[in-house]
């Protein structure tokens, strides 16, 4: 049975793939020549190269899609990004500029300079290979940067489409005080919609509850909001509704940001993974219920009931006479009465009893014939 | 039990202990075949006037019976979308598993969610008054069923929910 947390990989920042090879590159004993290229999401491309000449280098490049397209990363990740993720590894890490050829980021990461505790070094390969998720957080974190530094001078209200996972685009409105997160929800199936909606309109009413007031204001409306508004139709026709954040300063203060923004950009999958649960939930119910239902009408068949009354009694009659008769067996008392018995028995009158009681008698047939001399 | 529903359930009850007197009766078109002739309806005479008891106009129930066999077809009460989708699916898995009741109906007679065809042989292998009590209990049992369904859903909505807006905290 899968863990729970092989279950939520996909809400983990760091790449399942990239550290379990990253583990293997820092454990192994002789360096040899290793070159993996993998893709995440269709989309996100890493490639891992280690070389035997370069025992403890190991060369890390990322490449994935920009969030919007008006943010182009056609040279590179801008400098003030790249001058964050080095701030962020900068113990293990040196950054190569330029990057490989097709992709954003190149990383030289140095084996020695990792901690020597199994934990720790456990941590570091983590942080390393969540290098996408840190990108991409910084990448939002740049488009909202005003909110957090009070600048409200800069207050831009067009909605910014950003795409995190290609066909589920979401919106980003900026405005003086707030971040709005809009999100056109679009399912395949009717009741997955219906379970959505339920579950929406449930994340409604628990932003209302005091146990979450400090959370974003969460809204839902079948219509499109009015931010929204001069967008394309295409992005507008939905059959799940509209799902929107109200993200105030305090939401995205000092280390939370980085928190809200993998909490935003993974609503989608986190909507999807819990559709997909609560229809296992269903499924589940309704098969312990199946069997109730079933055992009502077995119990219906003529003879059934009694049957099983009797067999059953029966049965455990026979079961528990066997048992006795297995334990006499075993005992030493029944193995001494049989070595007694062994000698011949004489019952009086026994004799006399069987003449008179165990005499075949002799019966003469229909069809027996007398030879006639 | 709320009043409505006992009397509902009482009338399908009593109804269907004065319809359920089948007997075997070969098929009059065809020679040794033996069909139930409520689904056939090949011979008027052998077909008794159906009887629809509502409760109301989102629950009723049809008992259509001949000489040899019964039909009773029930709909279920959908309040809202919520309910309306777990009842299909609760009643497509329960139609797909048919086999486990052997008086089910794979296909539902149209406008109703859900059939029961019992045959004089049914009649014969299980005692009729446990048969009527299981066509009682599965009714009662499903609408049950469906709300308990609807209930644990919207829960687990409320706890997924509460621990979503719990990571911005």
């Amino acid at each position: 049975m899968p863990k729970e947390e092989e279950l939520m990989a996909c809400f983990n920042r760091a790449s399942p793939a990239l550290v379990e090879i990253l583990s293997r590159l820092i454990s192994v004993e002789r360096p040899t020549d290793v070159d993996h290229c993998l893709y995440e999401f269709g989309s996100v491309k890493y490639h891992v190269q280690a070389l035997a000449l370069e025992p403890h280098n190991i060369y890390l490049s990322v490449s994935t899609p920009p969030l919007s397209p008006e943010f182009l990363l056609s040279n590179g990740l801008p400098n003030y990004i790249l001058h964050d993720i080095k701030n962020m590894y900068s113990d293990v890490v040196e950054l190569i500029i330029p990057p490989k050829e097709g992709f954003l980021l190149t990383m030289k990461v140095d084996v020695t300079k990792f901690p020597n505790s199994k934990d720790d070094r456990m941590k570091a390969i983590t942080e390393i290979s969540s290098i996408q998720a840190a990108i991409l957080c910084l990448q939002l974190k740049d488009m909202l940067w005003n909110l957090d530094s009070q600048d409200k001078t800069i207050a831009i209200c067009k909605p910014i489409k950003l795409v995190y996972h290609p066909k589920e685009p979401f919106f980003v409105v900026r405005m003086t005080e707030k971040i709005t997160a809009i999100f056109p929800m679009r399912f395949k199936d009717n009741s997955d919609v219906v379970i959505a909606t339920s579950f929406f309109q449930e994340l409604m009413d628990v932003g209302y509850s005091s146990a979450c007031a400090k959370a974003p204001r969460c809204t839902w409306s079948p219509i499109p909001p009015q931010e929204l508004r001069g967008e394309s139709f295409h992005h507008l026709t939905t059959n799940g509704g509209f799902v929107s954040f109200d993200i105030f300063p305090q939401h995205v203060k000092g280390a939370k940001v980085d928190k809200t923004m993998w909490i935003l950009l993974n609503f989608y999958a986190y909507v999807k993974h819990y559709v997909k649960c609560t229809r296992a939930f269903i499924q589940r119910k309704m098969r312990q219920r199946l069997e109730s239902l079933a055992e009502v009408l077995q119990k219906a068949r003529i003879g059934e009931g009694e049957d099983h009354k009797t067999l059953g009694i029966a049965s455990r009659k026979g079961y528990s006479c066997v048992k006795k008769v297995f334990r006499l067996s075993k005992s030493k008392i029944f193995r001494k009465k049989i070595q007694t018995m062994r000698w011949r028995i004489k019952v009086k009158r026994l004799y006399r009893f069987r003449q008179r009681w165990f005499k075949i008698p002799k019966f003469s047939s229909f069809r027996k014939y007398t030879k006639l001399d | 039990m709320a009043n409505s529903l006992r009397s509902y359930l009482t009338c399908i009850r009593n109804t269907l202990d004065a319809a359920m007197c089948l007997q075997n009766f070969p098929c009059q078109e065809v020679e040794r075949h033996n069909k139930p002739e409520v689904e056939l309806k090949t011979s008027p005479e052998l077909l008794l006037n159906p009887i629809l008891i509502c409760r109301n106009e989102a629950e009723k129930c049809l008992i259509e019976t001949s000489i040899n066999s019964i039909r009773v077809s029930i709909k279920v009460k959908q309040a809202d979308e919520l309910e309306n989708i777990l009842a299909k699916k609760f009643l497509r898995f329960l139609s797909m598993r048919a086999e486990a009741f052997q008086v089910l109906r794979r296909k539902p007679v149209q406008g109703y969610d859900l059939s029961f065809l019992i045959t004089n042989y049914h009649c014969e292998d299980m005692q009729k008054h446990k048969l009527i009590d299981f066509i009682v209990q599965f009714m009662e049992d499903i609408d049950k069923e469906i709300s308990e369904l609807k209930l644990s859903v919207n829960t687990r909505g409320r706890l997924v929910a509460t621990e979503f807006l719990k990571q911005f905290i």
